[in-house]
């Protein structure tokens, strides 16, 4: 009987050991500093010593269909983008140092500064493909928290830094219990939205040893024409240190 | 055992070409149809002989191995014409050629992350301009006119060494002038007769935020010592500024002058011992509209270009040159000789005064990129407008046209070999 008791005490013991960590670990996030939340969500988009994936585009724009495989090499502010398929621009490729950007393709001479605003393919940006550094190019404007399909979040209303970002202001929902961004609305300088995007995470990498839910799906929607939509698949993810010889103007192979 | 070995050799061989190995093929068929100007440089055509249609076929496949350290790659080329004459001394002639090369490859060594050694033949181009590339020591074409015809490439060796994530330090030797010469060998962008020097450049690169901006020292072995630099800046979202330009200290480029020759003048390296500096520069800028659409400005200032006395001395002499080319003797062999001169100045421009205007638009309704072109020469009035548009017929095939004509009279740059020119063809990827 003084066993059972034991027993009984032991599994309540672990039951409420359990319920309170269940119920502290929102509070813990809670904790945390907003801007902590904010790297935690980038890492899972990116990586500040480098990044290389494989994007697969497939965009909709006026009911015309476009689909563009592309490998990106990305570090901080930096990054390569070749185009792999279809084969009409393969070989294509397009180099991001900072707000600085030159396109180049075979057979043409030289590469050509172009200017941030010049699409990539369908609503990408150029800077929706290289890695995610919201936190060190946005500041936290307000925090509160919202609903994305059921999952608790905060939202966080972010304006740029300076004229580095991509955007110039976004509202970006964070799952509290997961820790990676599910949805993002971008807005021009005028407060108009302009675009929204939503986050799927069904890779994994390893961070520290441990894996970690890595980003496999952007989708963006145009919010002036709804039917305007794109899709970009991460495959083949890798976190790795990248030389700074992999964005020099000097080494690119046409 | 032996079979063994090689068996496990070849496997290996196998898994790293499958591994490192990556190729590009490119084929082009595209027919030319041009009209010659009936300009003194060109009486009748009896001078240049350029052919009324062409129609070519070419192959170009770009083949790499990244076995790191170590990087090569080749492009070899093969070229099938057939050419049909309609004017001048050819008129009702038909010709074919064809023509195997390897018009760039490359060895590269990383010896560390930072630091780069490479030789092979390279089309090694920069600057932000269109116009041309007044910084680049080592070629005349940028390739910008007609994006569908490949610039032929020299040899280099370089080093290449990254100090740091802002700075590029490269040295840069010119070894031989490779494809990039004309008919008769000797390297294009220079007088006809000039042989080729070695130059060599020491080129330094910094990236900031949102400029950038390079200087290049270079010295050709025949003592021509220029300083090369251009620079940009990404002001917003949508506008871009850029400059680009070059000192040199004298001139290899031919003048007209007049004197006791038959002709009443002569072309004559004027500058050649000339310390006076020749700046060349040239500013532009582009504005990306939101709903896309690129358009681009430019504005050159030429110095080694013509004065405005020279134009009436060399037209002159090059009316007094075709004239006597169709005579019998020494003074038809002068003739020749003189419109060579007047053909190959040495000069990227004949004037001084230079505008460009340039609209972009890529992936209309995803299928199209239109490229129109205006160039204006500001000193003779004359200009040269291109339209480049390709037309996407699915993930491999593209229908391509560069159409070009040429506005002003036959005494002036742009209206002195070609009334018009049109390319049209279909370009295959795999």
């Amino acid at each position: 009987m003084n066993r059972q008791h034991k027993k009984r005490d032991l599994i309540l013991l672990v039951f409420t050991l359990v319920s309170c960590l269940g119920f502290f670990l929102p509070s813990l996030h809670a904790a945390m500093d907003p801007k902590e939340i904010l790297r935690k969500a980038d890492e899972a988009r990116g990586n500040a010593e480098g990044v290389e994936w494989e994007i697969a585009i497939d965009s909709i724009e006026g009911g015309r269909q476009q689909q563009r495989t592309i490998r990106v090499t990305a570090r901080g502010f930096n990054s390569l983008a070749e185009f792999l398929a279809p084969p009409n621009v393969k070989g294509q490729k397009l180099l991001m140092l900072d707000r600085n950007m030159w396109f180049a393709k075979p057979g043409l001479s030289k590469a050509v500064p172009i200017s941030p605003r010049q699409k990539l393919v369908g609503g990408t940006a150029n800077g929706d493909i290289a890695s995610t550094n919201y936190a060190g190019d946005y500041k936290i404007v307000q925090t509160s928290e919202d609903m994305v399909s059921g999952e608790p979040c905060y939202l966080f209303d972010l304006s740029a830094v300076d004229n580095r970002a991509t955007y110039d202001r976004i509202k970006y929902w964070i799952s509290k219990e997961r820790l990676v961004g599910l949805k993002a609305e971008f807005y021009t300088v005028s407060g108009k939205m302009f675009k929204t995007a939503t986050f799927g995470y069904e890779n994994s990498i390893m961070v520290d040893g441990k894996p970690r839910e890595f980003i496999s799906k952007m989708g963006i929607t145009s919010a002036v024409m709804k039917e305007d939509v794109t899709t970009m698949s991460y495959r083949k993810a890798s976190i790795k240190k990248v030389p700074d010889s992999v964005f020099n103007l000097n080494l690119l192979l046409k | 055992m032996a079979g063994e070995d090689s068996h496990t050799a070849l496997a290996v061989i196998q898994k790293t070409l499958a591994e490192h190995f990556s190729w590009d093929l490119r084929i082009l068929t595209y027919g030319i149809i041009q009209e010659p100007s009936n300009s003194s440089q060109n009486s009748e055509n009896n001078f240049l002989q350029i052919p009324h249609y062409t129609a070519d076929l070419e192959i170009r496949p770009d083949l790499r191995l990244n076995i790191d350290p170590l990087e090569l790659s080749a492009k070899p080329r093969m070229r099938l014409e057939y050419s049909i004459w309609r004017e001048g001394y050819r008129k009702g002639e038909s010709e074919w050629d064809d023509d195997w090369y390897i018009n760039e490859w490359l060895v590269r060594w990383k010896v560390r992350e930072n630091l780069f050694i490479s030789y092979g033949r390279e089309n090694l181009q920069w600057g932000p301009s269109f116009l041309f590339s007044p910084s680049n020591p080592f070629f005349q074409d940028n390739g910008r006119r007609n994006p569908y015809l490949e610039v032929p490439g020299m040899d280099f060796g370089r080093l290449v060494w990254i100090p740091g994530s802002s700075w590029t330090i490269s040295f840069i030797a010119n070894t031989d002038e490779g494809r990039n010469k004309t008919a008769s060998g000797f390297p294009i962008g220079f007088p006809q007769g000039t042989p080729f020097e070695k130059t060599f450049a020491l080129k330094i690169d910094y990236t900031g935020r949102q400029n950038y901006g390079s200087i290049i020292f270079s010295h050709r072995e025949d003592s021509l010592n220029s300083l090369g630099f251009f620079g940009g800046w990404t002001i917003s979202d949508a506008i871009l500024l850029y400059g680009e330009g070059v000192i040199t200290q004298g001139s290899k480029a031919l003048y007209p002058k007049r004197d006791s020759s038959p002709f009443g003048a002569s072309m004559q390296k004027l500058h050649q011992d000339d310390s006076t500096i020749k700046p060349v520069l040239l500013i532009g800028g582009s504005y990306t509209f939101a709903a896309s659409g690129t358009l681009s400005m430019e504005y050159a200032y030429y110095s080694p270009g013509y004065s405005d006395a020279d134009p009436d001395t060399y037209y002159s002499l090059r009316r007094s040159a075709a004239g006597a080319i169709s005579s019998s003797g020494l003074l038809s062999a002068l003739g020749q000789k003189t419109l060579g001169q007047t053909a190959s100045t040495g000069l990227r421009f004949l004037r001084k005064n230079y505008a460009l205007f340039q609209y972009t638009q890529n992936n209309i309704k995803n299928k199209i990129d239109l490229t129109l072109r205006w160039t204006q020469n500001l000193n003779d009035g004359s200009g040269q407008f291109t339209a480049v548009v390709s037309y996407s017929l699915g993930n491999h095939v593209e229908l391509f046209s560069v159409g070009t004509v040429m506005a002003g009279g036959k005494n002036t740059e742009f209206g002195s070999i070609l009334d018009y020119q049109w390319m049209i063809g279909l370009k295959y990827s795999f």
